[in-house]
């Protein structure tokens, strides 16, 4: 080896030695994401439409009890390579439980278990939460999907408050116990466990205290097996038996006694029905759509009715949890929802004139902003069938909200106009 | 008490001899044999059962007893077949459930506690520690694998629920929430949000198990005792194909013998000008 490889290997190993000890010094923060972004965009934009969401009391004391509500639209436009959503769980998206989960309703209907929903339909869900780790929680409502996985909706931060140490979780049974869930059968269990890892320590230490394996080996190969096996361990081990099988009778026997009263396991099917359909005097479908690339912009042609009494303006697009709103949307968005999904000047229209009773329209929007770039729906024009789906909000005059699901095939537009 | 001084004897080891296979005994047994088993069977039962054995609400009647006890007998035939056939030592079984437990525990405290704040009682493993003894004395007291397979098998299956009741029997008991019935260890389930395991994953009596009467723990208990015989046999074999050493001589005639005794090759070996060693295992 000459002088050149030597100064190489070690200015390599310096290298290493540097880097290692520059990591602490190197601004790392803690990441709170769930990775949400990172779920194909014709998930989060084709299945479940999310409005209304809201992460009630930002900020809930240990042992408060709070609330993670709102509502969904299944799609029509739901993907042909996403399974059907026949059976399905409403999920909570958090960092480990965080919470614990008390209730969790959909159209007032209790959903312990999963249960199938249909497509083209609203719920309304309300998850009752009591705050259990103190700290600045990045919360989503999820949509579970059997076969096809769990579908985050937008997230909103909650923040706990308190000590973990101050946390109970009291409940009440059937039977009149009280069973704490933090705590209820962790000794008996650990008791139990001490006990047959104990006997078991015994068993094996039995033939640990002599010699175990090269003597034994030699012995074996030159005399057969007489000479090991000692006499005395089928004694010993004919009281293990004896012993082992005693605990277990008398174990099983005394659980049943101390509770007498037990159900299986419960895994039913959640029936829940879905919300009523509400009249829509507002029709509106996509004619065309385009997705500007270098413009990070979704425009659409849209083709709208007003079938009602009442003018109609149209305020904001929602996909993904993202809302794209206009000056008359914007002022009608929950100011507690994540600024970080709300483009509130993202959705400009050729025509923001209300439309008026009977009057049928097409209007060009383009619901543009860094948004779709940094929420990663822009892999959208990677996908087999390049569409996106969501939801248009509009208002009466009466101040009445109306819901339009709007779905369409989506052309890229790789260059900038003009160029 | 022992027969320690007759073995040692009948082993022809000068004393030196004897004190290095002392030290070789627990150089070998605590770092090499139990950290390994701890590793493999620890990720081997995660892999298969691992759902059942991690949650207080998989703990059903029918899936639990049958996937837990078969996939747990698998490690302890193979090692069982290491320690028997080679050093007489009946504790493989126990030996590996051991390990197991030890994996488990590490795992309960540093992966479901401190790093996802699960409660111990949630995520509290069972225990198959009896079912292990009674296998590692069939084998002691029968010293016949095929006996051990049919008696001692069976009884590792059909201790198994038995045995862990006494640890989960509380989580069984009925309470109501929103008008709805649910067991301790279903709304556990529930309130411990698990992001990515939705309701629908678990596998609570699912099949047609449940249609026999009724008695599904019984119906269950006996066909886990039935493939865990065959587990035992198949793994058994599979001790056998990993832990059997051999190698083969050739002579100056230029006959190649497979050799089991792997202590012949110590003396078979100098005698290079004789016998040529090559291939197998040694």
């Amino acid at each position: 080896m000459t002088a050149k490889h030597v100064f190489k290997l070690w200015m390599i190993r310096l290298c290493g030695v540097v880097t290692l000890a520059a990591t602490p010094a190197l601004d790392i923060t803690p990441a709170f994401a769930h990775g949400e972004r990172s779920q194909e965009p014709f998930l989060r934009m084709r299945t479940v439409n999310w409005y209304d969401t809201e992460w009630v009391g930002k900020t809930t004391p240990v042992n408060g009890v709070t609330e993670l509500k709102g509502k969904f639209h299944l799609s029509e436009d739901w993907p042909r390579a996403v399974v059907k959503p026949t059976r399905t769980f409403i999920n909570v998206g958090s960092p480990s439980s965080v919470f614990v989960r008390l209730s969790s309703k959909v159209n007032g209907t209790p959903m312990f278990v999963s249960g199938p929903m249909e497509i083209g339909r609203d719920y309304e869900y309300i998850v009752k939460l009591k705050a259990r780790l103190p700290g600045h929680h990045h919360i989503h409502p999820m949509f579970a999907v059997k076969e096809a996985g769990p579908i985050a909706g937008p997230g909103g931060w909650m923040d706990i408050t308190g000590r973990y140490e101050d946390f109970t979780n009291p409940i009440k049974t059937l039977t009149n116990e009280t069973f704490d869930s933090e705590t209820m059968g962790s000794m008996t269990g650990i008791g139990w466990h001490i006990w047959w890892i104990a006997l078991g320590i015994f068993w094996v230490g039995f033939f640990a205290i002599r010699p175990m394996y090269l003597i034994r080996a030699r012995v074996l190969a030159a005399y057969g097996d007489e000479i090991l096996l000692d006499p005395i361990d089928r004694k010993v081990g004919v009281a293990v038996l004896v012993l082992t099988l005693t605990v277990v009778v008398v174990g099983y026997m005394a659980a049943e006694a101390k509770h007498p009263i037990s159900v299986p396991l419960q895994a039913g099917e959640a029936k829940i029905k879905p919300m009523p359909i509400k009249p829509n005097p507002l029709t509106v479908d996509v004619i065309h759509a385009e997705y500007d690339v270098p413009g990070r912009a979704l425009r659409m042609t849209l083709h709208a009715t007003n079938n009602g009494t009442q003018p109609v303006t149209i305020g904001e697009f929602t996909t993904a949890g993202i809302r794209f709103t206009n000056k008359f949307g914007a002022s009608r968005v929950d100011p507690n929802y994540p600024a970080e999904l709300v483009a509130s000047a993202g959705l400009t229209m050729d025509n923001e004139a209300p439309i008026q009773p009977g009057q049928t329209v097409d209007i060009k929007v383009e619901s543009k902003d860094v948004l779709w770039e940094v929420q990663r729906l822009v892999d959208i024009l990677h996908d087999p069938d390049q569409r996106f789906a969501g939801l248009f909000l509009s208002w009466t005059d009466s101040g009445e909200r109306l819901i339009n699901p709007v779905w369409a095939p989506v052309l890229p537009v790789f260059t900038r106009m003009g160029a | 008490m022992f027969r320690t001084d007759e073995i040692i004897k009948a082993s022809k080891l000068p004393p030196e001899g004897v004190a290095m296979s002392r030290k070789i005994d627990y150089i070998y047994f605590i770092p090499i044999l139990f950290v390994t088993i701890v590793g493999t069977f620890h990720m081997h039962t995660a892999l298969l059962c691992g759902d059942w054995d991690f949650w207080l609400d998989w703990k059903d009647r029918q899936w639990w007893p049958i996937v837990t006890p078969v996939t747990l007998i698998t490690f302890c035939a193979a090692i069982q077949y290491y320690n028997w056939v080679n050093y007489r030592q009946p504790f493989g079984a126990t030996l590996c459930i051991l390990a197991l437990g030890a994996g488990k525990w590490i795992a309960v405290y540093t992966s479901w506690w401190w790093w996802s704040n699960y409660p111990p009682n949630f995520v509290m493993p069972a225990t198959a520690i009896p079912g292990a003894l009674v296998l590692d004395i069939t084998l002691l007291l029968t010293r016949n694998w095929t006996l051990t397979a049919v008696i001692g098998a069976w009884m590792f299956a059909a201790l198994f629920y038995p045995s862990n009741w006494p640890i989960f029997a509380y989580s069984h008991t009925p309470l109501v929430v929103d008008g709805a019935l649910l067991s301790w260890a279903d709304y556990m389930g529930f309130m411990y949000v698990r992001t990515g395991t939705p309701e629908y994953i678990r596998m609570i009596e699912v099949g047609s198990l449940r249609t026999f009467g009724g008695h599904s723990t019984m119906i269950s208990a006996f066909f886990s005792a039935f493939a865990s015989s065959l587990t035992y046999i198949l793994w058994w074999q599979f001790g056998k194909f990993f832990c059997t050493s051999y190698f083969y001589i050739t002579d100056d005639r230029q006959r190649t013998t497979k050799v089991y005794d792997v202590f012949a090759f110590a003396t078979l070996g100098p005698q290079g000008d004789k016998a040529k060693l090559s291939g197998g295992k040694a």
